[in-house]
């Protein structure tokens, strides 16, 4: 008769439990306090910097202020009926949402292709990926004269139409109000497909050998497979890249500010370059420019959570009967 | 037990940090009176902040402080004129700030940063005596005194606008006229465009303010009065002199005077770069555009538009053309540019001191500022030492500027000093939807909001 006396392994379906202790059942190990202290630092660090700032800006954007010592006159809501009234916040406003709209749609589609085509055997793989990323990690700072050079009334798209003989298309893009935003969008997409790039190319790579192989035994196309199976895995990358170029777009400042500082006549701008304007400009109010950065984190934190809910993972229901078909 | 002694020290340190943050940004009121005790000192160190001068111009001055203070070190730092705004008033809350700033008095400046200065009123007496503002020309000592009268940074120097600078080379090559009226100036453009340069350059896209001094300039030649009526509210931004300005800007940029890329960058770097590469042969600056003039700082300003080997053109004034025929000519406008002011916290006010007295009070430290041509000295009697002086051509620029230095030192209209912020702000939004050929709007209505956002000025308006 044999007997099992020696350590047992652990979890295996049907295998015999490990002795208890004197007994009782082992305490499962607790959450030790202890780790407080390796948080604190970061803690301190995000409640005295970070979200002060914004209990401040609250605060601030109640009251006028000019900034310096000049004083602080109490204005209530004034700052905020002002902002809602401000026809230059709602171009603002549109300018983020067709931004975001143009950029994410342009980033998704880009990205998705090129790393498809990048999974498969291209010739000169590995130069193609760093001609599509090498935007990612270049300063917006450092690209924004080049851009303007491309842009202007002299500059190279307007040479280049002309070159074409397509001379009745040249215009002055940055200089007017129906074109200003169009650069600022174009350099977005410019500098956020190779963003993309790197997201989906590494999601492709997680995704199950199997099921490639599965779906191709079963017919589907390369259109088919893409849409089926490859896109629903990443939904999880598509849905931080909306929320990451929301904020993006809300957030927006150096490229327009460096390009077209928001005109001409506030066509390009954006909150980040109200703000801007408002905090350094030469009319300035820090209430105002306050209670624009509370009315931005409010949307931030509004369509970031909104974006999360609606594309959760749909809780599967247990126990029911599948219905008859 | 343990948790909630942790818990205690994060909601202490929490609210250290708390606190820390807010006493750093409220600061206390400066002393006044212990500060402005303090006797000047022949040792030292001291920093200065600014937007102007240039570094090369600052070095200047203080080599010359040095010949005379050579135990006080000054070290000048040089920001954008926004940066220099945005580094400024938390460097001074902080306790950091510099312990001399630059202080205009342009846009409600004396209440913004006079806060954090000295009084200077009696510095100034000590060292003018009671009679010490008839020392200074201009009105400028009131341009820069708070609202509550005190006098918060002390004149460097005054500047003017409301005319032009030419490349006289290039008309020259074109045989071009320097024009005088509107008409002059369409012939003069064309005449340049078939040498292939560009006219007039000029930046009015952006937030900058320098294009407000070409709608001064029209509006001047408009109704030499209306300007400032319509900037202090005894006027209307929208009244038939309004709408006139705007329709003239929209000529010229029919007309070709104001060139198509007017709104693709601002005026800094834009129209100063074309200029300064002598790609175009006419730019609206002040007096501060007179250093450009010099020998050795015309070489500086090509090389920093990226000029390669620079050949310096002869640049001169001239007077901003009668574009709206009514005989009235050009009225320059003009103020103090910036005094000096002593930040209050400094810890080093007595070196402070001894370097503002010498910048702006005595006849050395004026000649010093005069000879770099960048401002009109703040001190009466203080006039250009010509001797060491040198011009691209002595002969043909001196007298011009001479004769711009007469007149820009008897203006009779502020630059900015009596418009607000938001005036000048709607000013710009005009010109820019005036120019922007996409822009569908009469002048009437682009004047008509003009009029509704632009706030009026008290300043210098007698009840």
């Amino acid at each position: 008769m044999v007997t099992t006396t020696g350590p047992v392994t652990v979890g295996s379906e049907g295998a015999p439990r490990a002795p208890r202790r004197g007994g009782r059942r082992a305490r499962a190990p607790r959450l030790v306090p202890g780790g407080l202290r390796w948080i604190l630092p970061g803690f301190i660090l995000s409640v005295g910097l970070i979200y002060y700032s914004i209990i401040y800006s609250g605060y601030l954007s109640f009251f006028d202020w000019g900034g310096g010592r000049r004083p602080m006159i109490p204005a209530g809501f004034d700052n905020y009926v002002e902002a809602f009234s401000d026809p230059v916040f709602w171009t603002a406003l549109r300018n983020t949402l067709v931004y975001f709209v143009v950029v994410f749609t342009v980033q998704v589609v880009g990205a998705v292709l090129f790393a498809a085509v990048m999974h498969s055997k291209i010739f000169l793989a590995n130069v193609y990926k760093v001609i599509v990323v090498t935007p990612v990690f270049v300063a917006p700072a450092v690209l924004a004269p080049a851009h303007i050079e491309v842009w202007q009334t002299n500059g190279t798209v307007n040479a280049i139409l002309d070159a074409l003989g397509l001379d009745s298309l040249m215009q002055g893009w940055l200089g007017q109000s129906t074109t200003s935003l169009l650069v600022i969008i174009l350099v977005g997409c410019w500098g956020s497909i190779g963003f993309g790039f790197i997201l989906y190319y590494a999601g492709m790579a997680q995704i199950e050998p199997e099921m490639v192989e599965a779906a191709r035994i079963d017919g589907a196309g390369n259109i088919r497979l893409l849409f089926s199976v490859v896109l629903p895995n990443l939904k999880g990358t598509t849905v931080s890249l909306a929320i990451l170029n929301f904020i993006t777009a809300l957030k927006l400042f150096d490229s327009v500010w460096l390009i077209t500082q928001g005109g001409p006549s506030h066509s390009s701008e954006f909150l980040g370059t109200m703000i801007y304007a408002e905090t350094a400009g030469s009319s300035r109010n820090l209430g105002y420019a306050a209670a624009l950065s509370v009315i931005l984190l409010v949307i931030a934190v509004t369509v970031s959570v909104v974006i999360q809910l609606r594309s959760r993972e749909r809780t599967p229901v247990v126990g029911k009967k599948a219905p008859r078909v | 037990m343990a948790t909630s002694r942790y818990t205690k020290a994060a909601a202490a340190a929490a609210v250290m940090t708390l606190c820390l943050a807010a006493c750093s940004s409220g600061g206390d009121a400066q002393e006044e009176g212990g500060a402005a005790a303090v006797e000047a000192a022949e040792s030292g160190t001291v920093t200065w902040w600014g937007w102007t001068p240039d570094t090369p111009v600052a070095e200047r001055y203080i080599e010359e402080f040095n010949k005379e203070y050579p135990d006080i070190e000054v070290t000048y730092r040089n920001f954008e004129n926004v940066d220099f705004r945005t580094t400024l008033a938390p460097a001074l809350d902080s306790g950091e700030g510099p312990d001399i700033f630059n202080l205009s008095p342009a846009g409600g400046s004396p209440d913004t940063w006079g806060g954090y200065a000295l009084d200077l009123e009696p510095i100034a007496q000590d060292v003018l005596g009671d009679d010490y503002e008839s020392a200074f020309g201009g009105g400028y000592l009131d341009q820069l005194r708070d609202s509550e009268g005190r006098l918060v940074s002390m004149p460097l120097g005054g500047m003017a606008a409301g005319f032009l600078w030419y490349n006289a080379d290039i008309f020259e090559e074109a045989g071009a006229e320097v024009p005088t009226d509107y008409d002059s100036w369409v012939k003069a453009c064309d005449d340049i465009a078939a040498i292939g340069k560009g006219c007039f350059t000029m930046g009015a896209g952006g937030s900058d303010t320098f294009p407000s001094e070409m709608y001064h300039s029209i509006a001047n030649s408009v109704d030499p009065e209306w300007f400032i009526k319509a900037a202090t509210g005894q006027a209307k931004w929208d009244d038939p002199q309004g709408i006139e300005v705007l329709q003239i800007i929209s000529d010229m940029r029919d007309d070709g005077i104001i060139a198509s890329n007017a709104l693709d960058s601002t005026q800094y770097p834009l129209a100063n770069e074309e200029f300064m590469r002598g790609d175009a042969a006419m730019v609206q600056m002040g007096f501060w555009y007179t250093q450009y003039a010099g020998a050795e700082s015309c070489v500086a300003a090509m090389e920093a538009a990226a000029v390669s080997n620079p050949e310096c053109f002869v640049q001169l004034p001239a007077p901003f053309p009668d574009v709206a025929g009514k005989g009235n000519g050009s009225v320059y406008f003009g103020e103090v540019d910036y005094g000096l002011a002593i930040n209050a916290d400094s810890p080093n006010i007595a070196a402070a001191k001894t370097f503002l007295t010498w910048m702006t009070m005595t006849k050395t430290g004026q000649q010093n500022v005069v000879n770099a041509m960048d401002l009109l000295p703040a001190l009466q009697g203080v006039t250009p030492d010509w001797d060491a002086i040198e011009l691209v051509d002595n002969e043909v620029q001196r007298p011009a500027i001479e004769q711009l230095m007469k007149d820009s030192t008897e203006t009779t209209q502020s630059r900015q000093w009596q418009t607000t912020e938001s005036a000048l702000d709607a000013i710009i939004l005009a010109i820019q939807q005036v120019l922007d050929p996409t822009v569908d709007r009469s002048v009437e209505d682009i004047a008509a909001d003009m009029e509704a956002s632009a706030e009026d000025s008290t300043v210098g308006v007698e009840d």
